[in-house]
């Protein structure tokens, strides 16, 4: 905000007679008017500023409960990302101390959503990876069923320029620091009128004597001054402060602009985001409340006042250490501490805590995502303002998995393929396949970077991944389509109005004949999946995707069958969602519940669930999705998780190499990885080389739950040809048992193989479908010739 | 063991089952006792201890609030518990179930019945959930004006019922 000069600034003062008077009279008009005006303006900046709090977002509260697979270290890494310190004296809130099978540890009161939970001194223990016993202690310690951890602080939506503060109330700032902020900045702060006339005086005097510019503000001026952030220093910029200090005092009481002053005083940058008050800079320095500090501590943030970047404990340990010691000095010749506390004091190093700038969230994608959701519902200005607690589903522990294996997995292909350092990127998105909760999301590999958001907003072409959708088409009609029909991958090519000419390929350059659905999906066979699609009709099969919630429109070409059109991973994602959970879609969400400051719920986001498919194609689409991983393109897969885990996936690859995309799925979470260049320059890497890897490995690290999906009243498993497609007896050792939507599956049973050759040799012909199949064959080729 | 032990374990299993349902209808169940009603063709959906729907002691404990909750008309809040709960155990179908009765209760019929049909997808061979799931979908047709589909999907959920009764008798 910018003042106004004040009236006065360009008058002369020598003028004769009655038009002095009447001059003088507009003067004091036009200055009551201008007194009026900063009285407005100074009121309007304290009421604001007083109550302008940024939004907290939280990450998942953990549920710990005996039996949950959690280590002891996953468990303290959870304590320390809460804030709690290792401590012996276990009587202090968050605070725990490691025990010989667990850990003990004192929670503080904390207000979810739906009411106060309690401080508690609480005791879990493990066994073998798994909790194994928690108990609330006290004269009798009490087994409890559940706890719900205090989520993790992951970022904050800010007011003005990312401003931001822990409030405070007068009465828990330790009476210490209050005495020495006083008695350092402001010894007449009770009794003057907001102005110090004699210190206002003496700054005059040294600025007219050019010794130095000098403060002499009060805090009443200090504070005003930082309402309107400005380093000019001019005298008229300091008689219309001093006039704001003095409307300020005549409004408000000495405490009440005291605890303005206390949370308002900007006292450091985190890189975007700037610490205000001492009740945030406590913790920004020194990892805990107020109520904690010790007096040098205390000296240290009073010290900072005078110039918080010039005394940053951080950037400038030596001058911040004798501006704090001066503090200390001052702090013992009023009697605050005592001589021999200052001599004990003064020796005592800094303390600060060393962190890495974490800026307005350590998850920016994330955040930016949950944002992006927020400014459907809220003002922009209420969410930056009205101190709102905004519950949402990250999962710090997944989170950190993705980020890692993302940044490490990218240098270390860079280093095998001797690409320029940095010049891949990526972005990682997990969701929960039930109930579509984000758990992580990277948009970049330099996960800390609040950038271009490649997650929800690189909208890159999806290549295989479309196949998918593709192959589900077909088996929605198992009269026409079972994961045996044959599949035409012959030469193809298409000519279309409006496209050029189309001859797709295979990865591999060659044809294959006549190949079984689910081997051309897991094989990822370009052109039997392309005849497949344009026989299905290619605009069918892309009116689909609104269903799928992802609101593109691919163009009504061939080429859109091998995804020559672009999503976004999070787009995928909600693709494979559906997938995963049975052809029901549910929205992906990144936040459950907003509540007001004051703890009140304003808005749930609840589970809702649409049905988009029907459960037994789909089940036949995770058959042969899981196929693609057993025994296709996913099979690198085995080298992170073990066949046991039945995962289903997809690989995607686009032309010359630019996009490498996976997308898969386990019992219990979607993941979805895409690997490329900013500059969209070919990488040389296909969907296995390089999004797979990233995808086992991070996989892996997360411990997922196996695929086992319960299968639908529609199927039944049928022993077939892996090769010919015929049906064999149940007992018949050279078949396959496969999915079949009841009555799809061929109806002669034929005699048993005698080994792998003799099955592969038998031919198609003998099942009633392959007629049906060869007719269509035959009819897509009068369609081409 | 003697044929005279088998029988007098029998019939304690009997009591047991016998108590199991009386506790269900004392308050373990989310619904209200009076849930224990006459459906579509006659079938009697009953109650279902908290025990049979899970082992895991945390999802008891969020299925005990979630019903405290909507006995308080807090529904919103109960809503939020099981989500707790499918958070821990995401493919039970019987907390499913309880999200579309409480959708039901709500007057979110669409979603009710979309919420059955998931938990219907994680049913498996689970009878007593099927009929609860089927009832569900009535009750929510029936609210939409569909008294066709309500009508078929009482009869299924009568026909799962009588399923279960046939399974639990066979297993005492």
């Amino acid at each position: 905000m910018k003042l106004p000069f004040p009236p006065w600034h360009r008058f002369n003062f020598k003028l004769p007679g009655r038009r002095v008077r009447i001059v003088a009279l507009l003067l004091l008009l036009g200055l009551s008017g201008y007194i009026l005006y900063l009285d407005v303006t100074i009121r309007k900046a304290f009421e604001g500023r007083k109550f302008a709090l940024p939004a907290r977002v939280y990450g998942r509260a953990l549920e710990v409960y005996p039996g949950l697979k959690l280590t002891r270290e996953q468990f303290a890494g959870e304590l320390r990302l809460i804030g709690y310190h290792e401590s012996q004296h276990p009587d202090q809130s968050v605070t725990y101390k490691n025990t010989r099978y667990g850990i003990e540890f004192n929670t503080r009161d904390f207000v979810f959503a739906d009411g106060q939970q309690p401080a508690q001194n609480l005791l879990i223990e493990f066994d073998d990876g798994v909790v194994s016993l928690l108990q609330e202690r006290g004269s009798d310690d009490v087994d409890l069923p559940l706890l719900r951890m205090e989520p993790p602080l992951i970022g904050g939506i800010y007011p003005g320029h990312n401003e931001d503060r822990e409030l405070v109330k007068i009465d828990q700032v330790p009476r210490q620091l209050i005495d020495a902020l006083i008695v350092t900045e402001d010894r007449k702060f009770y009794s003057h009128w907001g102005i110090d006339p004699r210190g206002i005086a003496r700054a005059l005097y040294k600025t007219v004597t050019g010794q130095r510019i000098e403060g002499g503000s009060t805090l009443t001026q200090q504070l005003v001054k930082n309402f309107f952030l400005t380093s000019e220093r001019t005298l008229s910029r300091k008689a219309t402060e001093a006039l704001m200090a003095l409307l300020l005092e005549m409004h408000y009481g000495k405490d009440e602009i005291l605890e303005t002053y206390l949370n308002e005083i900007f006292l450091g940058q985190d890189a975007s985001r700037a610490i205000h008050g001492f009740g945030l800079a406590s913790y920004f320095y020194f990892d805990r409340p107020l109520d904690r500090l010790n007096p040098q501590q205390i000296a240290t943030l009073i010290g900072m006042v005078k110039g918080p970047s010039m005394y940053d404990p951080r950037k400038h340990p030596e001058r911040s250490l004798k501006r704090r010691n001066v503090v200390l000095q001052v702090m013992e010749s009023q009697k605050i501490i005592t001589h021999s506390q200052f001599i004990a004091f003064r020796q005592k190093p800094l303390g600060v805590v060393q962190r890495v700038p974490a800026g307005t969230s350590p998850y920016p994608a994330f955040l930016k995502f949950v944002h992006r959701q927020l400014e459907y519902d809220y003002r922009e200005e209420d969410l930056r303002s009205e101190g709102l607690r905004i519950f949402t589903t990250l999962d710090p522990f997944v989170q950190q998995q993705a980020e890692k294996t993302l940044a490490s997995r990218l240098a270390r292909i860079e280093k095998a393929r001797q690409f320029d350092a940095n010049s891949l990127e990526g972005a990682v998105v997990v969701s929960s396949t039930q109930t579509g909760e984000i758990q992580a999301m990277v948009g970049g590999r330099d996960a800390r970077y609040a950038g271009f958001n490649r997650a929800i907003d690189a909208r890159r072409p999806i290549g295989s991944l479309v196949k998918s959708l593709v192959y589900l088409t077909a088996l929605e009609e198992p009269q026409r389509y079972t994961l045996i029909t044959p599949l035409d991958d012959s030469e193809l090519l298409w000519q279309q109005p409006g496209a050029a000419d189309w001859e797709p390929q295979n990865y591999d350059h060659q044809f294959h004949d006549q190949v079984q659905l689910r081997t051309a999906l897991a094989h990822s066979y370009n052109v039997s999946s392309s005849r497949l699609g344009i026989e299905l009709g290619v605009e069918r099969i892309l009116d689909k995707l609104p269903l799928y919630g992802i609101d593109q429109q691919p163009p009504p070409f061939a080429s859109s069958m091998l995804g020559a059109f672009g999503l976004t991973p999070v787009e995928v994602t909600q693709l494979y969602q559906t997938f995963a959970d049975g052809g029901f879609r549910t929205p992906l969400r990144g936040i459950r519940t907003v509540v007001t400051a004051d703890g009140k719920p304003l808005q749930r986001y609840p589970l809702n669930v649409e049905p988009v498919a029907e459960p037994a194609p789909i089940y036949l689409l995770t058959a042969a999705l899981q196929g693609v991983v057993r025994e296709g393109t996913a099979r690198a897969l085995i080298n992170w998780l073990p066949a046991e885990m039945n995962v289903a996936g997809k690989t995607g690859t686009t032309d010359d190499l630019r996009d490498s995309w996976f997308a898969g799925y386990t019992g219990d979470r979607v993941a979805v990885v895409w690997v490329g260049r900013d500059d969209n320059k070919p990488i040389g890497l296909t969907g296995s080389s390089g999004a797979l890897t990233i995808w086992g490995e991070m996989m892996k690290n997360i411990q997922p739950a196996p695929l086992e999906p319960v299968m639908p009243e529609e199927i039944e498993m049928v022993n077939v040809g892996p090769v010919s497609g015929l049906r064999y007896d149940e007992g018949c050792e050279a078949g396959v048992l496969l999915p079949f939507i009841k009555g799809s599956a061929p109806a002669v049973i034929s005699p048993c193989a005698a080994s792998s050759e003799d099955e592969a040799a038998s031919k198609l012909e003998t099942s009633p479908k392959n007629k049906q199949d060869t007719g269509m064959i035959k009819w897509l080729q009068r369609l081409f010739d | 063991m003697a044929p005279e032990v088998i029988r007098l374990k029998n019939r304690y299993c009997c009591l047991f089952v016998l108590v199991i349902l009386l506790s269900g209808c004392a308050g373990l169940q989310i619904q209200a006792p009076s849930d224990t009603q006459q459906v579509g063709e006659g079938a009697v959906f009953e109650a279902v201890p908290k025990s049979a729907m899970t082992d895991n002691r945390a999802v008891i404990a969020l299925l005990d609030r979630a019903q405290f909750d909507n006995m308080s008309g807090q529904r919103e809040a109960a809503g939020a518990s099981l989500e707790r709960a499918l958070r821990i155990e995401p493919r039970n179908p019987w907390l499913w179930l309880e999200l579309a009765q409480l959708r039901l209760d709500q007057g979110q019929y669409a979603q009710a019945i979309t919420l059955a049909r998931k938990s219907n997808s994680f049913a498996g061979r689970q009878p007593r959930v099927q009929a609860g799931n089927w009832r569900v979908i009535g009750q929510a047709r029936a609210a939409q004006g569909n008294s066709v589909g309500a009508e078929h999907a009482f009869r299924l959920a009568a026909e799962f019922a009588q399923k279960a009764k046939e399974d639990s008798l066979f297993n005492f």
